[in-house]
Formats: structure tokens, C-alpha cells, sequence
């Protein structure tokens, strides 16, 4: 499933990540972070599960990482995938 | 630290974020410039001003942070992220920043990628679709490519000369159509009408512009000295970012440039083309066409439109513009007319 509208969650601040979601095919992860070399791939990972388990497989993702933990990444997330589908006033608990 | 959104229309705040910009090294606020801003927002901290940043357009601009919160940049990255979200939820995910090349480390901390720098300016860009998109989405093509910049306000037969020689002279032509809307002609008609009047030429293909091919009319400048040229500024970065990222990418060798008699302007921007594009990509200036030893140009067709000069808008036009000005005459003279008292 792909998403409904291009859509941005977080900020540029320490310990967080500021991610935009963006039409696309497949999980493409643009990914900018100075912690890259060593937490890359699980930041990637854990902002592609949580956009699988709101049924997202297609999106353009543009991620500006300042150091944040993986509940963070998680957070924002959650946040831009909800806005992205246009399902704010109905959050999926599920999810947590 | 609290962020409020001001009015900069109303003199109280127009002076409180005026001064603060003087303070921080920033001194030009003509009207165009200025009247460009939708949103300004103002960071304070115990009543004190720290920060300021506003949202004009897709264009970030009139960025300043006080002294006092400039190390490790955190303020910084704060008041970018802030405009992003407004951009956001203004359903502008693709911003452009026009600075001073000492900042683009710290823009490029924050996720924006640089278009150009020079050694007076810097355009930068974030988000999507980005310039990448953009080349990705135009028809690429083998062997000896030429390009052709316009904003055919309107599509005169000066331009088609121009194309019809980058025709005969490439195995491809690009004709990229400045997208700014600051013309008589909106965007939607010139690039129409461009298209109507090479539509013969199959080696010649009409692209839009976009964001990246940039009228000087919006191009921010307010960040330099005033002794510093403006004209020159942007020329260069206008050339830097072609050369960069359209030619390379697009495999284009040559860019053909009309010959400019009249402006001064255009004559030293070409001039400034010709210092940046060569060895990589080749510059021919091709004399303008005349007719009746009248040369050409969009200018005197402007204004031929409002004397209601038809014969020299037959001498002029091609038989597609010249079917658009006479289908829409009583309109466009009205919007010249209306041009002209302003």
C-alpha cells in the first residue's frame, strides 16, 4: 500500500529525527544521520517495521537523524505514517 | 524560549524584526523582497529577541540568530525545523534557501543539499521531489545534446530562429521554459505556445524549467552588501546550478543564447554564462533574427499588443502566437495597461 498525501513529523533538534514521507514504490530510505556508520541500519529498520505495521510498502522516506533513541524513531514515525494516510483522528493503538 | 508568529505589516513588528536583522549583519528590505514573506516568526527569550525566520513561498528566507545562541547551532536547527513543520502544514514539503556560502554547513546539517555556490551566494534545497526527481522525469537522450533557456513572453519568431539553429546544429535540443509566473503571458500559455511553434522540429523537445531554472525576479538577494552586484550574483548561480545539475546529468554540450542588443542586463548575464559553462558545456550566441531590419524581440511585441501595431505582430509572430494574441487581444491589453499604471 502506498500513501495518501506527503506528510512530515519531528524536528532537527538533538536526540530527535525529522522524517518526511513522500510517494514512491518500495520502502526507499534517504537517510541522514552522523551516527550512520554505526546505527544506519537500525534506524532504517525500525522505520521500516513501523511503516509495514501500518500497511505502508510504498514510500519515498527522507530521514534527518540528530542521534535519536529507537522509541524516538518509532514515535515520529507512527506520527508521519498517520499523517500520510490521513488517519490522525484515529490513531492505531495496535501499533505500540 | 518562546516562538510567536508577527504580523510584519504592522510598524511595531516591522520594526522589532528590522532592527534585529540589522543587528545580525542583514540590511537590504526592498519591497520585493520583502512583500514575498507569507509568515514570520520571532523567538524570544525572557523578552529579549534570540532568533527570527520566515516562510516565503517554497523559499526560506531572512534567517537570523543572535550572537549569543550561535554556538553548537542547536537555536539554528530549531528555527529551521520550525519553518519546515509551518511549510508543512502549509503543504509546501519542498523549500529552497538562498544564503551566504559560509552557511551551507549549517543548512546542510539540517538536511538541506546544495544546488550552487559561489563565492558570493549559495542555493540550497530540501525535501522532495527534488532536483533529482526533476531530471529523472525528463526524456534523457544519446549523442550531442544542445539547450536552450526561454521565457518566450510570447513565442516570437527570434525564438524559433534560435531553436531551428540548435536544431540543425545538435541530434537533440531541450527547450527549458522559465516556469515564474512574471510575465504577460502565463506560464501555462508560454510553454504552450512554445510547444505549438516547434512542434515541426522532432529533434526538439519542450521541458518546464521548474524551480531550477530561475528568473531573477524571484531570486533572493537580500542577504548581500549592497556594493556587491547583484546581477552578477545571480547570473553565476543561475550558470553553477545549470552547468551542475541539468547539463551534466542531461548529457547537454551546448546552450544557445540570443544575441542582446537592447538590455544591458541580459547582454552581462550572457556574458557571465560565458565565464562559467565552457570547457564542459559550449556557449553559442546567435545573432537575433530581424525582419525589415527590425530586430526581433518580445519586448516590442509587448508593446506592439498595446499601440495595436498588427503589422509588425505579422512580422513578428509565428502563425500560432499570432492566433493566441488575436484570440485573446481585448485581454492582454488590459493586463499590459493595467501593468503600466502600477
Amino acid at each position: 500500500m502506498g500513501i495518501k498525501e506527503t506528510a512530515l513529523a519531528g524536528t532537527l533538534e538533538s536526540s530527535d529525527i525529522q522524517i518526511t514521507l513522500s510517494e514512491g514504490s518500495g520502502i526507499d530510505i534517504d537517510l541522514d544521520s552522523s551516527v550512520e556508520a554505526l546505527y544506519g541500519d537500525q534506524i532504517k529498520k525500525v522505520i521500516t517495521d513501523t511503516l509495514n505495521k501500518y500497511g505502508i510498502t510504498d514510500a519515498k522516506v527522507k530521514a534527518v537523524d540528530k542521534g535519536a533513541l529507537d522509541c524516538v524513531v518509532k514515535a515520529r514515525t507512527m506520527a508521519v505514517a498517520q499523517r500520510a494516510l490521513g488517519t490522525t483522528e484515529e490513531p492505531n493503538w495496535e501499533v505500540l | 524560549m518562546e516562538v510567536n508568529e508577527i504580523n510584519i505589516a504592522i510598524p511595531h513588528y516591522r520594526r522589532k524584526w528590522q532592527s534585529f536583522m540589522e543587528i545580525n549583519g542583514i540590511t537590504e528590505f526592498s519591497p520585493n523582497e520583502v512583500d514575498t514573506i507569507e509568515k514570520t516568526f520571532l523567538w524570544d527569550e525572557d523578552g529579549d529577541r534570540a532568533a527570527t525566520g520566515s516562510i516565503a513561498g517554497n523559499v526560506i528566507k531572512y534567517v537570523a540568530v543572535c550572537s549569543k545562541y550561535k554556538e553548537g547551532g542547536a537555536l539554528f536547527n530549531k528555527v529551521v525545523s520550525y519553518l519546515m513543520q509551518q511549510a508543512a502544514q502549509m503543504g509546501r514539503f519542498h523549500l529552497f534557501v538562498f544564503t551566504k556560502p559560509k552557511y551551507v554547513q549549517s543548512f546542510e546539517y539540517v538536511g538541506f543539499k546544495k544546488l550552487a555556490v559561489s563565492e558570493t551566494g549559495a542555493i540550497l534545497e530540501t525535501g522532495v521531489p527534488g532536483v533529482t526527481e526533476y531530471i529523472e522525469k525528463l526524456p534523457h537522450f544519446e549523442g550531442k545534446n544542445g539547450a536552450i533557456v526561454m521565457n518566450a513572453n510570447p513565442f516570437t519568431l527570434g525564438h524559433r530562429r534560435l531553436v531551428e539553429v540548435a536544431s540543425a546544429k545538435n541530434d537533440h535540443v531541450y527547450v527549458f521554459v522559465v516556469k515564474n509566473d512574471v510575465s504577460l503571458f502565463t506560464y501555462e500559455e508560454r510553454i504552450e505556445l512554445v510547444k505549438q511553434g516547434v512542434q515541426d522540429l522532432k529533434n526538439v523537445t519542450v521541458v518546464s524549467g521548474d524551480d531550477y531554472i530561475i528568473s531573477p525576479a524571484t531570486f533572493p538577494a537580500y542577504f548581500l552588501k549592497s556594493d556587491q552586484e547583484i546581477g552578477t550574483y545571480q547570473a553565476r548561480l543561475d550558470a553553477i546550478l545549470f552547468k551542475d545539475q541539468i547539463a551534466k546529468p542531461l548529457g547537454i554540450t551546448t546552450r544557445y543564447l540570443g544575441k542582446e542588443p537592447y538590455s544591458k542586463t541580459t547582454d552581462s548575464y550572457n556574458h557571465e554564462l560565458l565565464g562559467i559553462l565552457p570547457p564542459e558545456v559550449n556557449v553559442e550566441i546567435i545573432d537575433r533574427k530581424t525582419a525589415d531590419d527590425k530586430i526581433i524581440s518580445a519586448t516590442k511585441v509587448r508593446q506592439a499588443i498595446l499601440d495595436d501595431d498588427q503589422a509588425l505582430l505579422h512580422e513578428f509572430l509565428p502563425e500560432t502566437t499570432m492566433e493566441f494574441v488575436k484570440n485573446n487581444y481585448p485581454n492582454l491589453k488590459e493586463k499590459l495597461i493595467e501593468k503600466g499604471s502600477k
